[in-house]
Order: structure tokens, then sequence, then C-alpha cells
């Protein structure tokens, strides 16, 4: 990786692959960057030019943050701390748990699966207390180890 | 009298021919300086009075001193010591400042006109070399570090002219040692002061009210009154818009700076849009001067020459740097275009001028205006087609000595 500063424009980040191929960051002063890809046979090079917000979920996406996205399971991993691994969930109750609560089903206790939020009617309950009681059409949010989360969805809420 | 009516004026020709420039995708500089002169002395003079006339040139005046604070700001003296950068940068002043004085010569300039010719003639404009460099997407390739390297050069190089001709055109030949040792302690002065206070001034900058933005120009205009004062005091001139320069580069240094950099940028871009159409409408247009053949060949002979300086000491720049002649030519092409530093040598030169040192002045100032708005235009298209017209440039080369570049 080389860094440079190119005064009146920025700082250009910049790495070659063994190919050839070449990237580079641009973080330009008005706070937008521009991302080049050069390949090595190529005449122009390819550019676009992101806020610092896209910029900043493209770097996730590189660092692995967001590792697997299958249906609606959600693996989130922090690049502060390489072992954290976290498996966000969301699922549909089922028709057998409705009108019973967090605290009637002992999800944490026979699972290990925290409940975080509950998506009812397009509105959130964060962190909902024990005593929610779920509603039909509910979406859940949970935490969890993937065992964990399949052993929820299995016994808790009867779906496979 | 009535300023609003002039101010409505300015902005709205600017704006429009600005617009018209981004639409066409032009530099807009040579625009502004058009509408000036369509709109000024030598054109319709639909400014109403002398009055106006000062006004607008003092808006424009503010407009220089915060250029020249803002490429203060941006100047980075560590990276500039790289062997690689300085055998870049005294290239190029050495090859292209050679043009403009030695062809000022044989025009019949006198020595210090020639020397101001070609002062305007070397200094590319960063403000168009820059944004051709990001908008043509060259930023990935290695030579556009070298060439906005050589925009921080020239900048340098800038600084020390402008000490130059300030302090030569102080007046008696006796004077030009006082105005020089004036303007470098004032200098050292400024930069001792700003490092001292940092500690106090940079929690002011971190404020959210006007206290910053009017902390900045209270420097900016009190050292340049200051500058002012001292060449009263000395019988002698020290040029404010160097003071702004290393005031820039000396607040820099102040941590909670950087988050006014934005602001200082909408202000410069505003006060330097008036300036350069400040410059055009108090440029009188000398049709005789302007239809003679003579003043035709010679603008004819700056052009040719100067663009071909650039693809000169491009090349040997880009051989040596990056081995490759091509390459040169592309930084050639890329740092053809000039504009308002040229703008700000000649009006710097104008306003304080003593007029029995310029003989020729009249002549001087007709070239530089053409020289400008025709290399920013040209330029701009150079600058845009950097890489077509070093791809051909090779074309020709190689057919021409085949063997050279094996």
């Amino acid at each position: 990786m080389r860094i440079s500063e190119l005064p009146e424009i920025g700082t250009k980040y910049e790495i070659e692959s063994p190919k050839g191929d070449k990237v580079a960051v641009i973080f330009l002063r008005t706070g937008e960057i521009e991302l080049y890809v050069l390949e090595s046979d190529a005449d122009k090079p390819s550019v676009t030019r992101l806020t610092s917000e896209e910029a900043r979920r493209i770097g996730s996406v590189l660092t692995g943050a967001l590792l697997t996205i299958e249906h609606e399971d959600v693996e989130v991993s922090f690049s502060e701390i390489s072992d954290l691994r976290i498996h966000i969930h969301v699922c549909p109750i089922t028709k057998s748990v409705v009108g019973k609560s967090i605290e009637d089903l002992a999800i944490r206790k026979k699972t290990g699966v925290t409940v975080v939020a509950i998506s009812r009617k397009g509105q959130s309950i964060i962190s909902p207390p024990p005593e929610t009681v779920f509603e039909e059409g509910d979406l859940i949010v949970a935490i969890g180890e993937r065992a964990q989360i399949n052993a929820c969805q299995d016994v808790i809420l009867g779906q496979g | 009298m009535n300023f609003l009516l002039d101010l409505a004026i300015v902005t709205v020709s600017c704006l429009a021919l600005g617009l018209t420039s981004k639409y066409l995708r032009q530099a807009s500089i040579p625009a502004y300086i058009i509408a000036g002169i369509i709109l000024g002395k030598s054109g319709f003079d639909l400014i109403s009075s002398d009055a106006s006339y000062d006004f607008i040139s003092w808006l424009g005046k503010i407009g220089v001193i915060l250029l020249l604070f803002y490429i203060g700001l941006e100047f980075n003296y560590k990276g500039i010591k790289e062997p690689r950068r300085l055998f870049a940068g005294c290239t190029d002043f050495a090859v292209n400042f050679s043009v403009g004085f030695l062809l000022g010569l044989v025009i019949g300039l006198s020595l210090l006109e020639a020397f101001i010719l070609a002062s305007a003639v070397y200094i590319s404009s960063s403000a168009i070399v820059i944004s051709s460099l990001i908008e043509n997407k060259r930023l990935i390739y290695p030579e556009a570090e070298t060439v906005v390297w050589l925009m921080v050069f020239e900048d340098i190089i800038l600084a020390i002219l402008l000490v130059v001709l300030t302090s030569v055109m102080a007046g008696s030949l006796a004077m030009i040692p006082v105005s020089l040792v004036a303007t470098l302690l004032l200098i050292v002065f400024i930069l001792a002061l700003i490092r001292r206070l940092s500690n106090f001034i940079s929690p002011l900058f971190e404020r959210d009210d006007e206290i910053p933005i009017l902390l900045i120009f209270a420097l900016i205009f009190g050292f340049s009154a200051l500058a002012y004062l001292m060449g009263i005091l000395l019988h002698c001139h020290i040029s404010e818009v160097i003071v702004a320069f290393f005031l820039g580069s000396a607040l820099s240094g102040v941590k909670s700076f950087r988050k006014l950099f934005g602001t200082i940028i909408s202000f410069k871009n505003l006060f330097l849009t008036i300036f350069f159409f400040s410059f055009g409408m108090m440029f009188q247009l000398q049709f005789a001067t302007l239809n003679s053949a003579d003043f035709i060949i010679a603008l004819l002979a700056l052009i040719i020459l100067s663009i071909l300086g650039k693809f000169v000491s491009g090349a040997i720049i880009g051989k040596r740097l990056h081995g490759s002649l091509e390459t040169g030519l592309r930084v050639g092409a890329y740092t053809t275009p000039r504009g308002e530093f040229s703008v700000v040598l000649i009006m710097i030169v104008m306003e304080i001028g003593v007029l029995e040192l310029l003989p020729s002045i009249e002549l001087l100032l007709s070239l530089v205006v053409a020289y400008v708005i025709i290399l920013s235009i040209t330029g701009s298209f150079f600058a845009k087609h950097g890489d077509k017209i070093g791809k051909a440039m090779m074309v020709v080369v190689n057919k021409l000595m085949p063997q050279a570049h094996r």
C-alpha cells in the first residue's frame, strides 16, 4: 500500500495486485472519496465518486464486517475484535407462540438466544422487556451462536 | 452611484458566463475576464461611476489576498524538499521562464518588463490544471503526482517572484534592499507570532459562531495593514499579498484550522471571481495595439513557444522521473493552462509599478491579457486530451527518430 499526499486535492492510497491491476482510493478535500480501478491492460481507469457514507459501507464489506447474508441471517464481525462474530437472525413467529411472552417461552433459558428487537407492523421495539407478548405478524430479531439460533427456531418457534 | 446595481451587473454577468463556460466544459477564468472587458471601460462601460469601479476593484483585491492566503494554507514545504520534485520544479522554471524572458527581449521590452512577462508566461494555472486532473480521471497515474507537486513548486516561485518584483519597483535602486529586508522581517515576525500564539488561537478556531471567520479576516487584514504602514514608513512597498501567503502557511500549522478550509475556499472563490471581472473591466483595450501586425506576431510567437516550452520541460521531467517520454509529454500537456497567477502577477505590477521603469507597459499588459485568455482556453483543451496528445506526439517522435526510443 502506497500513501501519498496530493496537495490541493487530498490523499491517495494505492495498491497494486500481482497481476498489475491498480486500485486507488483518493480522499478529496471536499470530503468525498474517489475509487479508481485500473486494469493492467486498460487504457482508462474506471472511477466512481462516493459519499463518505457509501464509502463506509463498501469499506465494511471489504473488511469482512458483513460476512454472510443468507435469507435474513446476518453475521457481524468487528475489525477491532477479530474473533468476535455475532449472528443476527430475523424470523417470523409462528401461530403457536402468538399470545405468549418472551418470559413464558423462556427463549433465553432454553436456547441461549437473546431477542434484541421485535418488528411489529412496521414499528420496532428495541430491546423488548421479558413480559412482551408476541402478536400475529411479528418479526423477531435475535442474536446468538448459529447453533443456538437453530435450536431456537426448532424448539421454540417450531420451524425448520 | 448605486453599488447595488453595479454588484448586480457583476454577479449576474459572471454567473451567466460562468455557467456557459461550465456547460461548454471550459475553464471559467477567461469567462469572468471577458465579462469584465465587455461591461467595463473598454466595452459598454456599464459600471455607473468611478467610485463603483474602485469599489469592485477593492472586492477583487480581497480575492487576490484570499487566493494567496489559501495557497499558503495548502503549501507543503516538507514534501517539496524531495530531490525528484525539486528537479522537476527547477526544470519547469528554467525552461519556461527563459522562453518568456528571451522573447520579451526580442520584441523590445525592457529587462524588467521581460522579467514580468517571463513570470506571467512561466506559471501554470493550478486551478485549471488540478480540476482537469480530477475531471479527466488522471489521479491514479504516477504523473498526476508529479504535476501536482510542480504546481506546489510554482507556488514557491510565485512567492519569490512577488517579493522580488515588489522590491524592485520600490522606486530608487537604494530602496530595493530596504524593501527586501523589511518584507523578510515581517514574514519572520508573522511566522514566529502565530507559532507563539498557536495554543491561544487554536481553541478560538473551534468555536461554532462567527468568531473563527472573524479572526481569520482580522489576521489577514491586520497584517496586510501592517505591511502597508511599514511600506509608508520606509518609503517602499511591502506586498500584502506575500504577507497573506505566509500568514496562511503559518496558520496551516494550527491544529484546529482544517475545519475552516471549506469556508475559506467559498470566500476565495467568490472574491476571486470578482477579481477576474475587475481585471477585465479596468483593462483599456487598445485596438490600435491589438491590430498591429507586430503585436499579433509577438502574441502568436509567445503562445507557440510557451506551449512548446511546457512540452520540452515535461519531456525532460518525464524521461528523468518516470523513464518515459510519453509520460513526460502528458505532463507537458497537463501543465499548459495558464490563468489566475499570471493575472495576479500583472495586476500587482500594474498597481505598484513605477511607470518610468515600464516604458512599454501598454504592450505588456495587452500581451498578457490576450495570452491568458487564449492559453486558459487552449490549455484546458490540452489538459483534457493530454493522453491522446501524448500518444500522437509519440507517433511523430518515433517516425522522426525511430532508433531513439527502442
